[in-house]
Order: C-alpha cells, then structure tokens, then sequence
C-alpha cells in the first residue's frame, strides 16, 4: 500500500427533507461533511505474516480492509495484491434465513468464491466444524444468534486464499467456539498465505500475530512487534492490563 | 511471482478490465443461480402453496381475463383472449425484471460491503428469477392456446429469437435501473407508476393494428411495442413476425442493454461508498 488515502462524503443535515435540500440550492453552506477514514498509509504485508491491525473505534481499520479486499476504492494511492483475496468482514454474508443450514452452506461457500465441487467435498468438515447436527436441515431463522454465527464461521474459514482478511469474526459463540475458531484461523497460518486480522481482543492478536499495525484516526501510528505496539497503545488508550481490557481495548 | 496481481487506484468513471471482470463473472455463475433459486424462495416463504405460486399467479391472471373477456364482455373470441394472455406474460417478464432490478444494489447492500465480486451478478439474478417466474407461463399458455383451438406451425420457432431479444432488453433494463437506483432512489418509487404506464402504451390489452393516427407515431418510441406485436403474432398467431418488428425491439435491446452495461460497469466501483 503506497500512500493509500480514503474520504467519503456523509450527510450532516439534521432532517434530511425535500425542504431542506431545496433551501440549500444555490447556498454556499454544504450539507454534506468529509470524512478522512485513511490518510495516507503505508503498509507492506508478506507471505507468512500475520498482520494484526488494532486500533479505537473509528480509527479506520475496516475501511482499510474494504481498501485493501479491493470493495471500496481508494481516493489516493496505489494497493497492490499478489494473490487471491478472501474477506471475513461480516458472517453469513450472502445467506438467507429462509433456506436451511445447509442450502446456505452453498449460498454462502459460492458467495465466498468457492466453487461447487470445493463446497461437495468440504460440506461434512465444514458441517462438523459448526457442531450444528441435525439443524443443519431446519431453516436458519429458526436459529439462535450463536448457531448462526457457529454456521458462517464455519463456512468462512474453508476458504482457502493466498490472503486471508479477518474483521472481528473471532468473537463468535460460546468460550469453546470461540477457542476452536481461533485454533482454525492458526492453522490457516503458513508461510504460503498473508493474514490479516481486525480485533481490539488484544490477547488474541498477541497470540495469533507476528506484526501488528496501530491505526489511529485514519493514520498508521506504529508497526511492528506485536508485544510492544500492543504496550504503545495501552498507554496512548491509557487502558491497563486488565482482564477486560485484553479482550476489547 | 506467479499469483495475480491486481491493482487498485482511485476510482474514476470508465470501464475495468473488460476480460478479468467477465472471467470473474462467469466464475461466479453458480452463485448467480443458487442466489436467484433463494431469492425465489424466499419470495413466497411460509405460504402454503409455496413454489406453486409460479404455476399459480399465471393461471390465476390468465382467469382474471377470461372472466373480463368471456363472461363480462360476453366475447367468444379465442385470438383476443390468447393475445392478451400471452403478451402479459411477456410484458410480466420484462417489468418483473425491471421491479426486482431496482432494488437489486440497494438490497444487496451487505454483500456489496463485505465481499469484493461483479456487482452486475445482482441484477442479473433479478433478471435471472424474472425467467424462472416466466417459464411455468409458457407451459400454460401452451396448454391454453391448445384448449381455444389455435393452430400451430413451424412459424412458432420465431418465438426463440423474439424471447431472446426479451431477455436481453428485461436484462438490460434490470442492469440500468438498479445503477439509477444507487444515485437516485426515487426511481424505486416512480418505477410502478412507469411499468403501468408501459402496460397501456403497449399492444396487451389491444391489437397493435388497433392504433391509428396520431398515436401510431409513437409507437417507434416504446421499447417493446413491436417485441409484444412480434410475440403475439408468432404465439397466437402462429406467423412469422415481421422483420421490421424484429429489427426494432433488436435494436432497442441492443441499446438498452449495452448503455446500462457500460453506466454500470462504469460506475459500479463507486456502488460501496454510495450504500
């Protein structure tokens, strides 16, 4: 990523109304608001790492996801990806809520860009992976959020990309999914594939990650050691240690 | 490095790389029918008939004209009744394409968000599950033209062209509305008040040859005007359209569909940032 930079326009009008948008005609005061999301970042991921990226609310790590996954493009700079993109930025996309368990295996394997066949052969590792059983043949709304999510995790992670692009998808069902889904994302590192992960679970990005990138407010503030970014940015958080603060900061 | 590189770079109004984006798409062909086969689905979810709407709706309407023709107007004539039932179920599959296009970016807004793809597969499927609505009305337009005793002949296998060219201009109408769609929401909002309108200025509910005067002139501005004279003369009548009828809605479609493509494709990288 050379200089990557992202704005978008949001609306600031308080009622967004016919009347409203007629007395702005020919008025110099604007009702929309830029916002800088990214501002020029510079990054480099390998083959082999495991690129953390933390940072607070708002500080631009989705959209630099979105950049990067090529679903949003940037408004200045250059992103070039060597490899096959696989994004895990929301579960169960592409599913319907109508269709079973597993119709949406299929729905949401080939929205992933799995082929059919791919799908075949993997259905019963991907079925055993949700712990789902027989459910897996009643329609998805009648599950619960945790089932569901158990479902699309499950599917996600069959995937097989050159890069890997997780966003917050780890914190999903219960102690024990959770453990399993993180056991399976660190089986997806090797030396063939980049990772890259969104969390503010900073044990888990200690654990899973050899680099990891701090974004603050659209702006790459350090990268490296994941251990001493980590400690950078408790303090600039001014967030202690705690047992709380290591799952979300 | 032998994996392939893309390269992204601020958006600016123009086409992508035609060949990468039509090999992407055709890879994803089986997500656009299990997309389109869920949607349907989802459509009449929980009713009882379920996916016997299909078969349903059309012999449903097909009734609703002969009550209106046979016992209403007191008419006995099969011609008209099967003009008007096989050039509404022609139409439906244009503006069935047209209603589940609008909304096919806009809807799609959480897939669009999260995965990088062709967007122009979303209104393909909207176009896609117009002809799965449209199929079972072809079995039963058969089935009712044999009842009122119309003749058959080899002049039918016209039909292939003519509904080739109204799948092509349903598809391009699906792709240019839903990109409108984006920039312009409104149009969700006029588009029924359109297709109605579109419905009476087209030969349905009257013969093509029934226009005179002023009117006529502008039938050369309405899209499917001929593509509906073209339709009714080869599945009522069973004639061979005429080539200027075929010509013209070739034409319109051709347009249509390669001025939305390329609005689209044009336009479509900026779809994430509009939603």
């Amino acid at each position: 990523m050379q200089n990557v930079g992202l704005t978008y326009k949001t609306s600031v009008v308080k009622r967004p109304t016919l009347k409203a948008r007629l007395k702005t005609i020919g008025r110099s005061n604007k009702h929309t608001r830029v916002v800088n999301a990214l501002n020029s970042v510079n990054l480099d991921v390998h083959y082999g790492t495991v690129l953390g990226v933390i940072g607070s609310n708002g500080a631009g790590k989705s959209s630099l996801m979105r950049v990067i996954s090529g679903i949003v493009p940037p408004t200045q700079g250059r992103i070039e990806v060597h490899g096959s993109v696989s994004t895990l930025l929301a579960l169960g996309v592409g599913f319907n809520p109508s269709m079973t368990g597993r119709a949406n295996v299929y729905l949401g394997g080939l929205a992933a860009g799995m082929s059919r066949a791919e799908i075949d052969s993997q259905f019963d590792a991907i079925a055993e992976f949700s712990e789902l059983g027989d459910a897996i043949d009643a329609p998805m709304r009648t599950y619960s959020s945790g089932m569901y999510a158990r479902l699309a995790f499950s599917v996600a992670a069959t995937v097989q990309p050159d890069i890997l692009i997780v966003d917050e998808a780890l914190s999903t069902g219960d102690a024990h999914f959770k453990e399993k889904s993180l056991n399976r994302i660190k089986e997806l590192r090797t030396a063939d594939r980049a990772l890259i992960l969104v969390s503010h679970a900073m044990a888990t990005i200690e654990d899973v990650c050899n680099e990891v990138a701090w974004l603050h407010k659209g702006k790459l503030m350090a990268r490296g050691n994941p251990a001493e970014i980590i400690k950078q940015y408790r303090e600039f958080m001014q967030v202690g240690k705690s047992a709380a603060a290591n799952e979300d900061v | 490095m032998s994996a392939p590189v893309t390269v992204y770079e601020p958006f600016r109004a123009g086409l992508p790389p035609l060949g990468s984006y039509l090999r992407s798409l055709w890879a994803r062909r089986s997500f656009i029918s299990e997309f389109s086969r869920s949607e349907l689905r989802e459509q009449h979810y929980g009713s009882v008939f379920g996916q016997l709407w299909l078969v349903l709706n059309p012999l449903l309407l097909s009734g609703v004209y002969f009550l209106l023709i046979y016992i209403i107007g007191g008419q006995s004539d099969a011609t008209r009744y099967g003009h008007l039932t096989a050039s509404l179920f022609l139409f439906y599959l244009i503006s069935n394409s047209l209603t589940g296009g609008v909304k096919s970016i806009t809807a799609g807004q959480r897939l669009i968000l999260n995965t990088a793809f062709p967007r122009v597969m979303l209104p393909i499927s909207a176009s896609v599950i117009a002809l799965f609505k449209f199929i079972p009305t072809l079995f039963i337009f058969f089935i009712m033209r044999t009842f009122l005793g119309l003749e058959y002949s080899w002049n039918m296998f016209w039909a292939i062209p003519v509904l080739l060219i109204a799948l092509l201009m349903g598809l391009g109408m699906a792709i240019l509305i839903s990109c409108i769609n984006v920039y312009f929401r409104d149009i969700a909002s006029f588009l029924p008040y359109m297709t109605r309108s579109l419905l009476y200025l087209s030969p349905i509910l009257y013969q093509a040859s029934d226009l005179t005067g002023e009117l006529k002139r502008f039938e050369i501005v309405n899209p499917i005007f001929y593509l509906l004279d073209a339709w009714s003369q080869v599945m009522v009548y069973a004639q061979a359209p005429d080539l200027f009828s075929l010509a013209h809605a070739l034409i319109w479609a051709l347009a249509i569909f390669f001025i939305g493509t390329y609005f689209f494709l044009s336009r479509e990288r900026d779809f994430a940032v509009r939603l």
